[in-house]
């Protein structure tokens, strides 16, 4: 050929460079031009909002994950307290501090405390250096209180005013422990410990450890704990694990802030449940914006495609500009993003602070390398199907318009955006058969509602005509085009189902936690009434207080066998160290069950029933009532036997019910209850809870005047220190509630800008025809005002469902119906979407048809 | 008038109708240092669209040679099959049957992406609609192609080739903020940026009124000129394919070479080219 022997014709002189510093290049310069545009605009807010809904909850729930075990530690007063009958050996000791834990000795004991010729019980706690290891005291030295971690001086202790009420003590004067007299100095309001245990009953009397060594109340016979207080980084505690174990085995109990958390662990637990949750809607919400606004994205990058393949971008160099440019959209966001998590995350914390006295750790890279991840994933998953289509453009669409490659099937999008969603899921939770079946749930969920949108639409087309003009015309039009409008239909019930369901799931939290704890949550437990002092215990106490508890009795036993073997070798491995089986445990008959106990398998049991059984052979057992977390934990079910020693002789009961327990109620509970009969032969005292306010605390004092064996247990503190925190931990939710809402509007403002060029086309045209302003604004209200209402009545039918399942499932609350979201979710979703339609009408509004109609290269 | 059996000829034998070759280029020696290479050569080209009995033949035992330097129009009624030739041409579309070889590379060994890559740079476009990205400013636009090729763009360049164009105080413009001649001299600029060996036009006047029809085309001519490319525009006007060194009809899927008659037409808008 000719043609050969000239190489100056020949292109091989300038060949397209392929560098990777080539392709960046063009990615940016692509990407910063095209922030011009809407939908790369929507893009990136939903990128920013997905990494900053992630980053920020995962910031918070790292640092705050162990600031809220220490805040349980320091209700238990260490991340891990040893309790034993004698004192600790300097072994214990070393290898709690050769681990890194800090460790506080105490000693906790019952004595009589003399002044003048009174007498009152009251529990010591001798207490040595480092103690307090979490929080301070509250002390009133004379000028009111007082926040201090220091310790009472020598020979001077603090006490409980109601120590004093009872004695008649005033500050300075000298009482009787033991033998030694002690001086006075300040009254104990608040100690950063609650120790639910028996020795706390008694008013407290805080007392230097080596004073209570001198005084002489260490003796042996003396009834005395001994308990060793530790706390550390989380890594500490569990490297002591098999410690721990054998420490058991050796008798010790211990209790571990990890496993053996106080009540309010649940809720605390659930409200991160809660964050995780919102994360995920906030992801999935910009998962959907980004969905809607990549579609928009390819349809508009199709002719720079086409172009550029002209030009000679070869399909290797176009996917990887494309690449580069996305994947410097997606880093951009991300950073963006991780700026407003960690913005978000200190405003979370900020909310908190008052409750976490302590050094958060630093923010760690690990939620910042998730909010990246999650940023590509979104965009891989959510964009990609559709991103694909750019690469297989051809050349030739810049000559034949109609050349545009076939748009990624709507299908195809959902189950590589649900796959790819399933993956975080994944991630985030680590569980993988949660993960699958909440993405097969999901694709389920997904083909159901795309049926109902089916017949939703054929049925608005068939009851247009009984419309008025401008709804009916909306209506054809939203009908006509059927197959985006059902995509966006789709989207928006998912978007408005999500919002929903976030904020309906903190209203039924926090409304659960205020019902858990009303005002007159019982404040003050009654123990140890003795039989003959009960009915006129229980009248004087119903002088002073009307919110009374049920009053239950108590007989202390333990369980030593399981259906005639031992019950330590008839539960699961994993339960042998079990508190219930090292420990007496505290049962009580009752004929009815407890208000706030459910029956969940088997039946109670009615009166005439115990008396059968208790008229019948004497070897026949009776029937028990189980809680059911026990018996799980011990893996009991009905019908086994469980053989309880009380006091020396046995008594065996068949299992017949089991019953959810509300542990978080402060109410008096009951892991077993008998029938009333079998257990009135055994020696038991009396429980009752009451409410009384702080102020009428004083009407107390004749009370435990007259009945000196009775112990007031008061959870006062606990309770306020519950519910403030509770109250911060529903702002936090709210926080979080409002991004969610954020990312929900991404999606409105990323779809619907999606479809602007298409409508402005249809105005233009309209217009040109002679369709006047009124005409068009109408009838796009009608057609976005039904598109609201669609979707909101789906998204409501999958709230309901979506909720009902969170509730029954994950967060362990009652399921109910919300008749408010049937009502608000479609009037308010027509209301929403039409607005916004309205709004992005504007600008059309004022344009001239020969503008839109050139916007689109047809001019 | 040269019958298909002649114009192979030409190509399998291109040494015995020198006398036919000079006739037609006679014109252009004035105009610019003679040039034989061929850049374009098409051989028994045969293009059939659809499948089964909705399968349409649009261009047939087509042969067409275009050497380095002169411009070529090819005119045909609408719906003739140019812009299908066009797209063969270039390399934009695969052929039924035959030969095409571009730049002396026989295309049909080329995938896709060779045929991209044999483009990159050496051939420029101008469309009927003009094809600029709406997103894009004007120099944003002249640059696109440059920044293909090239790792490093001086924006320069394009900057220069707007003001050749009349527009360097519209750089910073998007499309929509430009007339349609306006956006049609952007296109201009964006096919000469690279300093392409070959341009093609496709209705370059197409979507614009008489007036600035005439205006585009004197562009379009005149920079074709001044860079020495070489230019194959496609057209139904006649009046705009006679500024063409050669004008070849499209009819009945087949190129016919123009009469000695409009031949003598060339001179009167070549004339007013220069002036
Ligand atoms: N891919 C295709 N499928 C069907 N018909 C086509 C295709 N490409 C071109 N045609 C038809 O071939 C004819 C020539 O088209 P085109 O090359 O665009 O004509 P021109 O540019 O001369 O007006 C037209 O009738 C067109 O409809
Ligand atoms: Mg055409």
């Amino acid at each position: 050929m000719t043609a050969r022997s000239t190489p100056d014709a020949r292109p091989s002189t300038r060949h397209p460079s392929s560098g990777v510093a080539h392709t960046l290049q063009l990615g940016w310069a692509g990407l910063r031009r095209d922030l011009r545009a809407a939908d790369v605009r929507a893009l990136f807010l939903a990128l920013v909002l997905a990494v900053a809904a992630t980053t920020m909850i995962g910031f918070f729930l790292d640092r705050i994950g162990s600031a809220l075990e220490r805040q349980s530690g320091q209700l238990l007063g260490g991340d891990l307290v040893l309790v034993q009958g004698n004192p600790f050996d300097t072994q214990v000791l070393d290898t709690l501090e050769d681990a890194g834990m800090t460790t506080a000795r105490q000693v906790n004991t019952v004595s009589m405390a003399g002044f003048d010729d009174r007498f009152q019980l009251a529990s010591l706690k001798g207490v040595a250096p480092a103690y307090p290891l979490y929080g301070s005291f509250q002390v009133d030295f004379g000028d009111g209180a007082e926040t201090t971690t220091q310790l009472p001086e020598r020979h001077t202790i603090w006490v409980e005013p109601r120590l004093g009420t009872a004695l008649g003590l005033t500050l300075g004067d000298s009482i009787t422990l033991g033998d030694e007299p002690f001086r006075v100095s300040g009254w104990i309001l608040e100690e950063p410990d609650h120790d639910v245990g028996l020795a706390s009953f008694n008013p407290r009397i805080m007392i230097n450890l080596p004073d209570l060594e001198r005084s002489g109340l260490i003796a042996p016979g003396a009834r005395l704990t001994w308990r060793l207080l530790a706390a550390g980084p989380p890594e500490a505690v569990r490297s002591l694990d098999d410690q721990l174990e054998t420490w058991q085995d050796r008798g010790i109990r211990v209790i571990d802030v990890r496993k053996d958390s106080p009540r309010i662990g649940r809720a605390l637990e659930r409200s991160q449940q809660y964050l995780s949750l919102s994360g995920l809607a906030a992801v999935l919400l910009a998962g959907v914006a980004v969905a809607m606004a990549t579609r928009r994205y390819v349809e508009r990058h199709l002719d720079t495609a086409a172009l550029m393949r002209c030009f000679g971008a070869s399909q290797r160099q176009l996917s990887r500009i494309f690449a580069a440019q996305l994947a410097m959209l997606a880093l951009t966001a991300a950073a963006a993003g991780a700026v407003l998590g960690l913005i978000g995350q200190w405003a979370l914390l900020s909310l908190l602070v008052q409750f976490l006295p302590l050094e958060l750790p630093p923010p760690g890279p690990l939620p910042l390398l998730l909010g990246m991840l999650t940023a590509v994933a979104i965009l891989i998953g959510f964009a990609g199907p559709t991103l694909l289509r750019l690469k297989q453009v051809s050349a030739l669409k810049v000559l034949r318009r109609e050349l545009a490659p076939l748009p990624a099937s709507g299908w195809v999008v959902i189950i590589c955006a649900s796959l790819m969603f399933g993956a975080l899921l994944w991630l985030y939770s680590g569980d993988l058969v949660l993960s699958a079946g909440l993405l097969i749930g999901g694709l389920v969920t997904l083909v159901v509602l795309w049926g109902v949108a089916q017949v939703m639409l054929s049925l608005l087309l068939r009851g247009a005509a009984l419309l008025p003009r401008h709804w009916r015309q909306g209506s054809r039009q939203l009908a006509r085009r059927r197959q985006s409008s059902i995509g966006q239909i789709l989207a928006f019930a998912v978007t408005f189902a999500l919002m929903a369901l976030i904020a309906l799931v903190r209203t039924d939290l926090i409304d659960d936690w205020q019902s858990k704890l009303p005002d007159d949550a019982p404040n003050q437990f009654a123990i140890n009434i003795q039989p003959s002092q009960r009915d006129g215990f229980i009248s004087a106490l119903d002088e002073i207080t009307d919110s009374r508890s049920e009053v239950y009795p108590i007989v202390r036993g333990r369980l030593v066998e399981i259906n005639g073997v031992t019950a330590r070798d008839a539960v699961p491995e994993k339960a042998r160290h079990d508190g219930n089986l090292r420990r007496e445990i505290n049962l009580t008959w009752a004929a009815t069950m407890p208000d706030n106990n459910t029956l969940t398998e088997g039946a109670w049991f009615s009166d005439e029933d115990a008396r059968e059984k208790q008229a019948a052979t004497r070897e026949a057992p009776v029937g028990v009532s189980v809680a059911k977390s026990m018996a799980e934990d011990l893996s009991l079910g009905i019908g086994d036997r469980l053989t309880f020693d009380i006091g020396g002789r046995e008594i065996t009961a068949e299992i017949t019910s089991l019953r959810n327990v509300d542990w978080e109620s402060f109410q008096p509970n009951f892991f077993v209850i008998f029938p009333p009969g079998p257990l009135e032969r055994f020696s038991h005292s009396f429980i009752t809870a009451f409410h009384l306010p702080l102020d009428e605390q004083q009407a107390l004092g004749p009370l435990v005047q007259q009945y000196p064996s009775v112990s007031l247990l008061d959870i006062d503190a606990i309770l306020q220190q519950v519910r403030d925190l509770l109250r911060q931990v529903s702002r936090a939710v709210e926080l979080v509630l409002l991004f969610v809402l954020l990312a929900g509007v991404a999606v409105l403002y990323a779809a619907l800008t999606a479809s602007r060029p298409a409508r402005s086309h249809e105005w233009a045209l309209l217009r040109v025809f002679g369709a006047g302003d009124r005409r068009l604004v109408r009838t796009q209200l009608a057609e976005f005002g039904w598109l609201g209402f669609c979707s909101g009545l789906l998204g409501a039918m999958l709230a309901e469902g979506v909720s009902a399942l969170l509730y029954g499932v994950w967060l362990d609350l009652d399921v109910r119906v919300h008749p408010s979201v049937w009502l608000l979710m479609p009037l308010g979703g027509a209301l929403l979407i039409g607005g916004i339609g309205y709004l992005l009408s504007t600008p059309l509004r004022r344009q001239a048809p020969m503008e839109s109609l050139r916007l689109l290269g047809e001019g | 008038m040269s019958t298909p059996e002649t114009r192979k000829q030409d190509v399998e034998h291109p040494g015995q109708d020198d006398s036919q070759r000079d006739e037609q280029e006679g014109h252009a020696r004035s105009a610019r240092p003679q040039d034989r290479t061929t850049i374009l050569m098409a051989r028994q080209l045969e293009k059939t669209v659809g499948s089964g009995s909705s399968a349409i033949t649009i261009l047939k035992a087509l042969d067409l040679e275009i050497h380095a330097g002169e411009s070529v129009a090819i005119v045909g009624s609408s719906g003739s099959g140019k812009s299908t030739l066009l797209a063969l041409l270039a390399g934009l579309d695969t052929l039924t049957h035959g030969e095409l070889a571009l730049f002396g590379e026989p295309l049909s060994s080329l995938d896709e992406d060779g045929r991209a890559r044999l483009r990159a740079g050496q051939v420029g476009f101008v469309f009927q609609n003009f094809q600029l990205l709406p997103t894009l400013t004007a120099l944003e636009n002249v640059l696109l192609p440059l920044e293909l090729s090239e790792s490093s763009v001086d924006a320069r360049q394009a900057q220069q080739w707007l003001a050749r164009v009349g527009l360097e105080a519209r750089v910073q413009h998007l499309p929509k903020q430009l007339s349609g001649g306006e956006q049609q001299r952007v296109a201009i600029a964006r096919a000469f940026v690279t300093r392409p060996a070959l341009v093609f036009a496709d209705e370059p006047t197409g979507n614009l009124d008489r007036a600035t029809g005439d205006r585009i085309a004197d562009l379009l001519f005149t920079l074709n000129r001044e860079s020495g490319t070489t230019l194959v525009l496609v057209t139904h006007d006649p009046q705009l394919a006679a500024r063409c060194d050669r004008t070849l009809i499209l009819d009945e899927g087949r190129l016919h070479a123009h009469g000695d008659s409009t031949a003598a037409s060339h001179h009167e808008p070549d004339g007013v080219d220069h002036r």
